[in-house]
């Protein structure tokens, strides 16, 4: 082993405004979950099955109820700690990104094995002014998303990166 | 030659021709239907066969078809990967080959196949493909450089020997006869008895039915074992005993005469007794290495090999290097033929053997609860039978969580890394530093409470990615940094400190 020193943290954050498209996005995730178990409960609770228990018949709202107090503080928690987890670098022709919530993720790409980098946005992003850099290799275990950045950033680190990554071709793989 | 093809597309009239006497009945009409449709497939067959058209033009091959619309594929020679010839058993009677062009795109609707051509000219396609394929990369290289672009060419002696047109062919091995006797070890095929049976009896029903044997005969039968239950079990017991001898047949037939060859470049794979296939991997394009083995096979010291290649579709079926065979032979020819590898497997940290175990032990342990709960208050048989089986297959978990452990490792040896993982499945995949695109670590909530973390190699072939699983946080960033130093140093502090979990 060369090395046993510890990673530290990229550089740079994504941009504040990454919050609210993650907000929104959980949101939506909150809302389909909360209004799947409506449903459900509104299905199993008229069905009269023998081996429904009583107390959840004549209740059936418990369901979604228990549903949104434990999505809750996780709806809650997400966009800010995607915000703290999620952060990227450029240096010495490697990209390296961390992303994540639950899991965590920390990507390492060589500029010199980058095949393509795209920008791209979703209508949430556009109305943010936000866009996604999608760096790919060879690999999709080589390949890193990064969501969240401002346009100019993205656009800017795009161009930078293709223009690098011309450079630096190597056709090994 | 010109009967060749309309004579091979008979078996497969053969079938729907059956159909339509018995749907039919044996009456005049349908025997006229049948010989309709039979005429109407030869000539079908025929004009197909006489409007397909292929040539080799400049430096690419086109394929032209010309039934109704005309269609020219045009395959540039540079982008040959591969070439496979294969000889189906029909094939083979009339000395005939299929011929399949591997281009390296993703869809198979991009990819060249000249089918029923004869042996001897699928022989001669083959070759002067490949040779020519590689004497236009040649040349496209050499305009690259002469353009003064910055083209590394990966492996300048391989091209040279290309370049010189050699055809020596040298056979790295062939895989004596004996060693098919370790085919069922790898519990491939194993099952066939059990298919062979669901497909006689799904058979038998279809043609009851057309014998006018309707439901009532299937309930008689039916209700015939249920008071016949050891004939069951005894047809049961018979299908088990067969399953190694089945087993080892199917294997044989798929793996006769396996043979390893190198010739121009390029490793040729050929097996198979009936269907005779032969795979070309351009030595090129070959990455690495993963070496497979499941208990039975490790008790019995034996292995199988795939090679890692870039741009091979379908790889799992294509890229076999090696059948069953012993693992120092194993080692010594992809050693001779890719590469060695030559450091020792690290182990993960004791913190992973908790892990494999809880993964394999748990699930199990959760189902006998609910089981053995529901059990008690129901007091119902089944409940009871599932209590048992779950904690039996808990108590497997044990074994075979500590062999996950066991197995678990990674490794560098200045040329080529290697990771490995798996028990009933091991995997050890064995690949060139130089075919790694990037790192991926990961951590589950579960792992950063171990203190653990996934750790993937990108690799631009093969799989995409080979992974150690369950790696200390030294592990997680020392590894890389000792495979590619330059693209993790910057990132990496000198402080011994636990890196930091957020």
């Amino acid at each position: 082993m060369t090395s046993t020193g510890s990673l530290r943290d990229p550089a740079h954050r994504v941009s504040p405004k990454a919050v609210k498209l993650w907000l929104f996005e959980a949101l939506i995730g909150f809302l389909v979950l909360v209004g799947g178990s409506v449903l459900l409960a509104a299905w199993v609770g008229e069905s009269g099955w023998s081996w429904v228990p009583g107390w959840f018949a004549e209740r059936p709202w418990v369901l979604p109820a228990a549903m949104g107090v434990l999505l809750t503080p996780f709806l809650v928690a997400e966009p800010f700690v995607r915000y703290a987890v999620h952060r990227w670098e450029l240096s010495g022709d490697v990209v390296y990104a961390r992303t994540g919530f639950l899991t965590r993720e920390w990507v390492f790409v060589p500029v010199s094995r980058i095949q393509t980098v795209d920008k791209a946005q979703g209508w949430m992003e556009r109305l943010l002014g936000l866009a996604t850099l999608e760096i790919r290799t060879a690999s999709h275990a080589g390949s890193s998303t990064i969501k969240g950045l401002d346009y100019e950033v993205a656009a800017g680190l795009a161009e930078q990166l293709a223009r690098r990554a011309e450079e630096l071709r190597d056709d090994a793989t | 030659m010109l009967l060749i093809d309309p004579v091979r597309m008979l078996p497969n009239l053969l079938v729907p021709l059956v159909g339509v006497l018995f749907v039919g009945g044996f009456s005049s009409r349908s025997y006229v239907w049948a010989a309709v449709g039979v005429v109407g497939t030869v000539v079908f067959a025929l004009i197909r066969w006489a409007t397909l058209t292929y040539e080799i033009v400049g430096d690419r091959l086109e394929i032209t078809r010309s039934l109704v619309s005309r269609s020219v594929r045009t395959i540039p020679l540079e982008r040959i990967r591969g070439v496979d010839v294969s000889i189906p058993p029909l094939h083979r009677l009339l000395g005939l080959a299929v011929l399949k062009i591997d281009t390296g795109a993703s869809g198979g609707e991009e990819e060249g196949k000249l089918d029923g051509i004869t042996l001897e000219e699928a022989e001669r396609l083959k070759a002067a493909l490949l040779r020519r394929a590689t004497a236009a990369r040649i040349e496209a290289a050499a305009g690259a450089a002469a353009a003064g672009a910055p083209h590394e060419t990966a492996h300048p002696e391989a091209v040279e020997a290309a370049g010189a047109h050699v055809t020596a062919e040298r056979t790295i091995i062939s895989v004596p006869r004996r060693w098919l006797l370790y085919g069922p070890l790898s519990g491939a095929y194993l099952f066939t008895p059990f298919a062979l049976a669901g497909g006689a009896i799904g058979l038998a029903f279809q043609w009851g039915d057309q014998f006018g044997l309707g439901r009532e005969a299937a309930w008689t039968v039916g209700e015939w074992l249920w008071d016949h239950p050891y004939l069951v079990l005894v047809a049961v017991l018979l299908l088990v005993l067969a399953m190694p001898f089945v087993g080892a047949v199917m294997y044989a037939v798929f793996h006769w005469n396996f043979r390893l060859k190198e010739r121009d470049g390029y490793l040729v794979a050929e097996r198979g007794l009936i269907n005779r296939r032969s795979v070309s991997l351009e030595s090129r394009r070959v990455r690495g290495y993963e070496i497979v083995d499941a208990p039975a096979e490790r008790w019995a010291g034996v292995v199988r090999v795939w090679a890692i290649v870039t741009g091979l579709g379908d790889s799992s079926t294509r890229g076999q290097l090696l059948p069953d065979v012993p693992r120092a032979v194993a080692l010594q020819i992809t050693a001779d033929a890719i590469g060695p590898f030559r450091a020792e497997l690290r182990p993960h940290p004791p913190v992973a053997r908790r892990r494999r175990l809880f993964r394999a032990v748990f699930p199990w342990l959760a189902l006998f609860a609910v089981a053995a709960l529901s059990g008690l208050a129901t007091r119902t048989p089944p409940w009871w039978i599932l209590a048992v089986l779950a904690l039996l297959l808990a108590g497997l978990g044990v074994p075979l969580g500590a062999d996950r452990y066991r197995s678990l490792g990674h490794g560098y040896d200045g040329v080529r890394l290697s990771v490995r993982s798996g028990s009933l499945r091991r995997a050890q995949a064995v690949v060139e530093r130089r075919a790694v695109v990037g790192w991926r670590l990961r951590q589950t909530w579960f792992q950063r409470r171990a203190g653990v973390y996934t750790l993937t190699a990108g690799v631009g072939a093969g799989q995409g990615g080979y992974t150690a699983i369950d790696v200390s946080p030294g592990q997680a960033t020392g590894f890389p940094a000792e495979v590619t130093p330059d693209w993790l140093a910057p990132f990496v502090e000198d402080a011994p400190t636990q890196p930091r979990s957020l």
